[in-house]
């Protein structure tokens, strides 16, 4: 079991490119933590650095509380899942599973229970002695995870392990590292991923990064928190974007009045909508932008007092169980958006329809991008 | 269109046969010289088949010294390429992975030894050798051998260690290997294809030289094969048939090599040049 914590972490290159800027993190013992972000955001140089692949230009990396900067990489009680497994292609899977514990002076009879076990756990029992070469993706990427089991360390790092496998078996691999970060709970983990839907199935805390522009002007680390936190209750607009799909729509408005109830804008199209939002830190009159996820508009169930958007429908995407309805949101102004409606909706292209949109599920940020606090 | 696609569904085939023919025929001229008897090269046509096979000639070249010439060509070669082998790999090593300031200056320099004419550098080889007193000894060829094959084998390796996955490295250093244990254990196993085809082009080039032995040797005990065929050249000047044989037996070992490792040196030439 081993903790981890960042302290004002930099990295830049000799050329000074800076990828990334004060990353301040902790990990608890048997978290399951996952680094998400655009690609370019430095997570998997985060992660790189943790491992001790990449030096650190600044700031202070602890393992266990110990200062961990400098320690060479196998020192560092941390094992990797590569993306594309980093399988030695020479040696069988039990091979590839001991040569840690051999480097590590292991007795062999020791080895040999601990990768038998290890095996077994993994359903590879039958496939020591086989090549990487004779295995499935899904078996060579089960045999990476049993190298870095069989070793015991306080940290797995994982860097976007299921990117080479199809959807399906992504799936089936995802609930088998989930299932095993149960079992084996005697390790944290941090988990380095593009795919919000990994980072929310599996993570116990996501750490959200930041790419390009937004990482030089706040740092990298966009927003820390457990995964229905950042979906719930998004710091930025980056981070509301970032998290959920269809991503949130955002439409400029301008505060209209504050009060006990929250935050009402007025859209461009002339339209009010009432967010329950802690307006403290903004003005009337002040330019802001209301967030509003797609799966929060619904179809009016005509019961008076409902606040809606009128919208125009630009094309209906049918997926089945629900449809994507794309719309010119606030009819008159033209704003792109989106809505997750029920499959059988009714609604047609070029169709005028009017959609609810409840005041506890609206956010506004305000000029700097920033989050109004929830009032719920 | 059609014309262009024309030439290499036939040309390239044509090309192949004519090649093809421009090889094979002197080695089969070669064999089959090698069984007739001097009588019936000089009593028939040049091309002829033998009339009978007469084994007179291999007995005759295996009765003389051909043994310590062969010997000697096996010790050497062996040595040499070892020796190759292993230092060409660590360099390549260092060159392809290790990030250090001089290191494409470096590179440069050892690839640009390929161009160092051979002879330019026989006088001050000679005086050397014999300097040190490796004269007329078993190892006098090593240094030679071996450094002149250095650069092309460099550059193969370093080559062919560029295409390994950085990813193994890593996986490595985090299973606590130390840069040598890296090399050793992952790399130069993993190397295999490249190994083998600096191996047996060096092999094919080092049995085969003459020069170099020709100089630093003078004792038939030291001598290796390409000047046995020298010695046999001068022994039977008018017996052709003899000095076929000795070249047969002396490009046999060759060609069995290149049978047992063709498709590991064709694997080694498309290594570089295939992803995946």
């Amino acid at each position: 079991m081993a903790s981890i914590s960042l302290s004002n972490v930099q990295k830049s290159y000799a050329n000074g490119h800076a990828v990334i800027r004060d990353a301040n993190l902790e990990v608890g013992m048997n978290e399951f933590c996952v680094f998400l972000g655009p690609s370019g955001c430095g997570k998997s140089t985060l992660l790189r650095m943790i491992a001790g692949l990449e030096s650190i230009t600044d700031g202070a990396l602890r393992i266990d509380g110990d200062l961990m900067n400098d320690i060479e990489p196998a020192k560092r009680k941390v094992a990797m899942v590569f993306q594309n497994y980093a399988l030695y292609p020479h040696m069988s899977v039990y091979e590839n599973m001991a040569f840690g514990l051999r480097q590590a002076k292991i007795d062999n009879a020791t080895i040999d229970t601990k990768v038998r076990r290890t095996a077994a756990a993994l359903q590879l029992d039958g496939l020591l002695e086989r090549r990487p070469a004779a295995l499935s993706g899904g078996q060579r990427q089960r045999v990476a995870i049993g190298r870095a089991i069989v070793r015991e360390p306080g940290v797995f790092l994982f860097d976007e392990p299921l990117s080479n496998l199809d959807a399906a078996l992504r799936v089936q691999t995802r609930i088998e590292i989930a299932r095993l970060h149960r079992e084996f709970r005697r390790a944290s983990a941090i988990y380095v991923t593009h795919d919000q839907i990994e980072a929310m199935a599996l993570a116990d805390k996501i750490v959200l990064l930041h790419a390009g522009a937004n990482m030089e002007k706040h740092g990298s680390i966009a927003q820390i928190g457990a995964p229905l936190d950042l979906y719930h209750r998004p710091r930025s607009r980056f981070v509301a974007g970032f998290i959920g799909s269809p991503q949130m729509n955002f439409l400029p408005a301008s505060v209209k009045s504050i009060g006990e109830k929250g935050v009402e804008v007025e859209l461009e199209s002339g339209e009010r909508v009432l967010a329950h939002v802690d307006g403290g830190k903004v003005r009337v009159g002040a330019r802001v932008t209301l967030g509003v996820r797609p799966e929060h508009l619904g179809l009016p169930a005509s019961q008076p007092g409902e606040q809606t958007i009128r919208c125009a429908v630009r094309l209906v995407e049918r997926m089945g169980e629900h449809s994507y309805v794309h719309l010119d949101g606030g009819v008159s102004a033209g704003n792109p958006m989106i809505a997750k409606l029920p499959g059988d909706g009714g609604v047609a292209r070029d169709d005028r329809i009017a959609l609810t949109v409840a005041p506890h599920a609206c956010h506004v940020f305000d000029e700097q991008d920033f989050a109004l606090p929830r009032l719920h | 269109m059609n014309q262009k696609r024309r030439f290499p569904r036939v040309g390239i085939p044509l090309l192949a046969l004519v090649w093809l023919a421009v090889t094979t025929v002197p080695f089969i001229f070669m064999v089959a010289s090698s069984f007739k008897s001097q009588e019936e090269t000089f009593a028939t046509s040049v091309w002829a088949p033998p009339s009978h096979l007469y084994f007179g000639n291999y007995a005759a070249v295996l009765e003389g010294p051909f043994f310590t010439y062969f010997r000697n060509s096996l010790f050497v070669v062996a040595v040499s390429v070892l020796l190759i082998v292993v230092i060409s790999a660590m360099a390549a090593y260092v060159f392809a992975r290790m990030r250090f300031t001089l290191n494409k200056t470096l590179f440069g320099l050892v690839v640009a030894g390929m161009i160092v004419p051979l002879h330019a550098t026989l006088v001050p080889i000679y005086l050397l050798t014999r300097n040190l007193g490796l004269y007329d000894t078993p190892f006098a060829l090593f240094g030679p051998y071996v450094a002149l094959s250095l650069p092309v084998s460099i550059f193969i390796l370093t080559e062919f260690m560029r295409q390994i996955p950085r990813e193994l490295e890593e996986a490595a250093q985090l299973d606590g290997c130390s840069p040598f244990a890296i090399f050793w254990r992952i790399f130069f196993p993993l190397s295999g294809p490249g190994l083998a085809t600096v191996a047996i082009f060096n092999g094919i080039g080092l049995w085969n030289e003459f020069i170099f032995a020709y100089m630093l040797t003078s004792s038939s005990d030291h001598r290796t094969l390409p000047l046995a065929i020298w010695d046999f050249q001068g022994q039977y000047a008018s017996n052709i048939p003899s000095m076929l044989a000795v070249l047969v037996l002396t490009s046999l070992p060759l060609i069995v090599a290149y049978a047992f490792g063709q498709e590991r040196v064709i694997k080694g030439m498309m290594a570089g040049s295939l992803k995946g």
